[in-house]
């Protein structure tokens, strides 16, 4: 039988995916983007396993939530990557430090 | 019997295609393979009975947020190549770190299933008798009101955000004006006049 | 867990589609390669007039313009999204529900007019 365990091993190591994918594509932002998506994915998928074993609502209506600001998040970050590409030609994290000031 | 196969299918899927997703070359090809990854976690959260989530997760995540993800990566002329450099040496650094964190991560989901953990006791009972969505809403709109509308300016500002960073007034174009299209009348436009011969035409 | 048998007209109806696309795909190559000839070369295999290089690079650029309206269309998704369970439950949720989603409804409306004002939606 599929326990909450085996969940949380899924979601865990979907969410360390999401970090390893940062670390690997450091310098390509729009990975860390979607590495970023996956983080929030595995933390959807925490909550509506802990709502399902618990029998608690509450998590699926975080769950919610956590997808409106993710949206958000995908939206704002995107266009600033736009406008930053229109700028400079290039998306290079290495570069980005030149924003100060 | 079936739930175990189709919760280990899901599982295996949707960690393979995180890891491609990645791992890609081809930045097109990591968005298709967060779809899929998608996909596959909408599945999950059916099998446990989450299915406004899950289809929440088809409908915004694959229909619009990837759909953003993949209009960015055509839009921008890249050279994927060049920021690649450097991969497997970060990747291997990560790789250090990733399974660190997942091993506690694993080892603090068994130290609850072992019952070290108190948890507080339910606020809102999943009920028997109603859809899940139903019930979803039955919360949402009561008790988690304010939290609700402060999900609306989210989605408010992230409007008006994007509109600001990425909207720019083309100056030298004539856009189409239809309601002084529209508004034109014949009297306005067409002139009949009885034309004598051997007179120039009045323009 | 939930039962799982409530899924099987669903999964019924991906198998068939699964297969119907499938003939549709492979049945005219399937006769095609058994009636003609079947004799390529690298003139014949190359694109007539007009037509697209069939294998090329996956991206191909497009428009900023786009971008603006895919913004709009996530967050008029997820003001859908969050249409759904209110409408389901909207005996229970009683007066407060439904004014609170009126002034959700407000919000994004307000969003849409500035839209509009700022000219986004315009293609000229």
């Amino acid at each position: 039988m599929i326990g909450i365990q085996h969940y949380l091993v899924v979601s865990a190591i979907l969410f360390v995916m999401g970090v390893l994918g940062i670390f690997a594509n450091r310098k390509n932002v729009i990975i860390i983007l979607m590495a970023i998506e996956l983080i929030l994915l595995a933390v959807n998928l925490n909550l509506v396993a802990f709502s399902a074993y618990l029998g608690d609502l509450v998590g699926q209506v975080f769950a919610m939530f956590v997808l409106t600001v993710a949206a958000g998040e995908a939206a704002i970050g995107l266009a600033i990557l736009v406008i930053y590409f229109r700028g400079r030609g290039t998306i290079a994290t290495d570069d980005i430090n030149r924003m100060k000031g | 019997m079936i739930q175990a196969l189709a919760f280990y299918l899901f599982a295996a899927l949707v960690i393979g295609s995180g890891l491609l997703t990645i791992t890609a070359r081809n930045p097109v090809h990591s968005v298709l393979w967060l779809i899929l990854a998608f996909f596959n976690a909408a599945g999950l959260m059916l099998l446990v009975g989450a299915e406004f989530i899950a289809m929440l997760l088809v409908i915004v995540y694959v229909g619009a947020v990837a759909v953003l993800f993949l209009f960015v990566v055509m839009m921008l002329d890249i050279d994927f190549a060049e920021l690649r450099a450097g991969f497997a040496r970060y990747a291997l650094f990560g790789l250090a770190i990733a399974i660190v964190l997942v091993s506690e991560m694993i080892i603090a989901a068994g130290a609850w299933s072992a019952g070290s953990l108190e948890l507080a006791q339910r606020i809102a009972p999943t009920p028997n008798d109603m859809p899940n969505i139903q019930a979803v809403g039955g919360l949402l709109y009561t008790r988690y009101l304010y939290l609700f509308e402060a999900a609306g300016f989210v989605l408010l500002v992230a409007m008006i955000g994007a509109i600001v960073l990425t909207h720019r007034a083309r100056s030298g174009v004539r856009p189409q004006n239809i309601s002084e299209q529209v508004k034109r009348r014949p009297q306005d436009a067409v002139r009949n006049i009885n034309q004598p011969s051997g007179q120039g035409v009045e323009l | 867990m939930v039962d799982l048998s409530q899924y099987l007209p669903i999964l019924l109806f991906l198998g068939v589609a699964l297969v119907l696309s499938s003939i549709f795909v492979f049945a005219p190559m399937a006769v095609a390669r058994l009636t003609g000839a079947h004799k390529p070369d690298a003139e014949k295999l190359s694109e007539y007039e007009c037509g697209f290089p069939a294998f090329e690079d996956s991206r191909s650029q497009f428009d900023v313009r786009f971008y603006l309206v895919a913004i709009l269309f996530i967050i008029f998704d997820l003001e859908a999204a969050f249409l759904f369970p209110w409408a389901v439950s909207l005996k229970e949720i009683g007066w407060a529900g439904w004014g609170a989603m009126m002034i959700f409804l407000a919000e994004l409306g307000l969003g849409l007019v500035y839209a509009w004002k700022k000219g986004a939606l315009e293609w000229e």
